[in-house]
């Protein structure tokens, strides 16, 4: 009787092996003698499999629901469909926080050849009904922007990443990109009653960013809201719920803008007196 | 009445400043540096917006504004956005034009309806 053996090629130094046991039955496998390998599944089949067992990675977030675990695999699924190649595909806010009150997905898409948001937005729009804000960076935009954009650390923060993402990069202060990401800020200072309170938070939390980017502290949105709690003595949510005393939070607030200012100008006045970029 | 007025007119002002010195820096850095993160959180309100909407509560809301408040806004809004640009220039910041300063306000001032 001819039987055959499934097996699994196991990975050597020089060359990779398959082990058949010593004591096995049947004609044809005895030492010495040819055989024939194939493999068991179509490379197909293997892919796909492989794809369908593939767990996105999750960044600053202990877990997500198997309900937005089974949609971040559908968005991953229709972004590969678009492109030819792609290096990764992360997705990014308030989708990520507990619950379903998130008005749009952001995600960045890495990749190194094509730029055709508008196209791709239509598709990911129709396809889940919500919106999409996507920003496409090639691998060493990305790096370069993580090394020197306080948004990007705090952004990358807490993601879900289709591959994973190094994050052992060293941080550039660059004095002018931080300098015209906190002039954002400064609207606050003319419209503070004109202003909802997601947007205040965003601009204190964007100020706060640049200040613990500078001062070499980790950027998180728990980091942060630690800072915000500490420099005005209070919650993150009164912010964000617009229950702020204006006087006394517009004091405070003017007061760390001028200091945030202050540290980007003499970071640069220091640069350009070194004559070092 | 007259007071209202000219709190709106201020607010614009501090609004339309702030908006042309984001357009001046963004014009310096971003050949420099495509990567800049200024696509994210884009629907936040930013100065250009509430100028906007501050600029429509000011009469004549669909016309251009009389010539004496034209002056006052453009010499305010130029004063302001050079003597910011002069501080960084002072720290040895590059690339900022002051020399556009003038044709920059009097482009956003059109498309604001100011003039």
């Amino acid at each position: 009787m001819e039987l055959g053996i499934v097996g699994r090629i196991s990975k050597g130094s020089k060359m990779d092996q398959i082990y058949l046991p010593k004591n096995r039955l049947g004609e044809g496998l005895s030492a010495g003698s040819y055989v024939f390998i194939k493999p068991l599944v179509s490379a197909e089949s293997d892919k796909l499999k492989r794809e369908s067992s593939e767990k996105p990675i999750l960044y600053g977030l202990p877990m997500i629901s198997n309900i937005k675990l089974y949609f971040c695999k559908e968005i991953f699924k229709t972004i590969e469909k678009y492109f030819d190649s792609m290096d990764n595909i992360i997705l990014v806010g308030s989708f990520l926080n507990d619950g379903f009150n998130f008005k749009d997905i952001d995600l960045l898409i890495i990749n190194e050849k094509e730029k055709k948001n508008e196209k791709l937005k239509t598709i990911l729009e129709e396809r889940f009904g919500v919106i999409f804000h996507i920003i496409q960076l090639t691998k060493s935009e990305l790096m370069k922007g993580l090394a020197s954009d306080p948004l990007y650390e705090n952004m990358l923060s807490k993601c879900i990443a289709k591959k994973r993402i190094v994050f052992n990069i060293k941080r550039v202060i660059d004095p002018e990109l931080l300098d015209f990401h906190l002039l954002k800020s400064k609207t606050l200072i003319y419209n503070f009653d004109m202003l909802n309170g997601k947007d205040k938070y965003y601009m204190t939390k964007n100020m706060i960013a640049i200040l613990l980017f500078i001062e070499g502290k980790k950027i998180s949105n728990q980091s942060i809201s630690k800072a915000i709690k500490e420099i005005f003595n209070i919650e993150q949510s009164c912010i964000e719920e617009n229950l702020i005393e204006k006087k006394e939070f517009l004091l405070i607030y003017k007061k760390t803008y001028k200091k945030v200012f202050n540290l980007i100008m003499d970071i640069l006045k220091k640069r350009k007196g070194n004559g070092s970029e | 009445m007259v007071q209202n007025r000219n709190k709106l007119i201020d607010l614009l002002i501090g609004n339309l400043y702030n908006a042309v010195l984001h357009r001046i820096l963004e014009k310096a850095i971003i050949q420099k540096k495509p990567e800049i993160a200024g696509g994210y959180n884009k629907e936040v309100k930013n100065s250009w917006e509430i100028a906007k909407s501050y600029r429509e509560k000011i009469n004549p809301k669909t016309n251009a504004l009389p010539i004496e408040d034209m002056e006052f806004i453009r010499k305010k809004v130029i004063n302001r956005v050079k003597s910011e640009l002069l501080i960084r220039i002072s720290k040895g910041y590059e690339n900022l034009r002051l020399d556009e300063v003038d044709a920059i306000v009097d482009i956003v001032m059109k498309e604001i309806k100011i003039i």
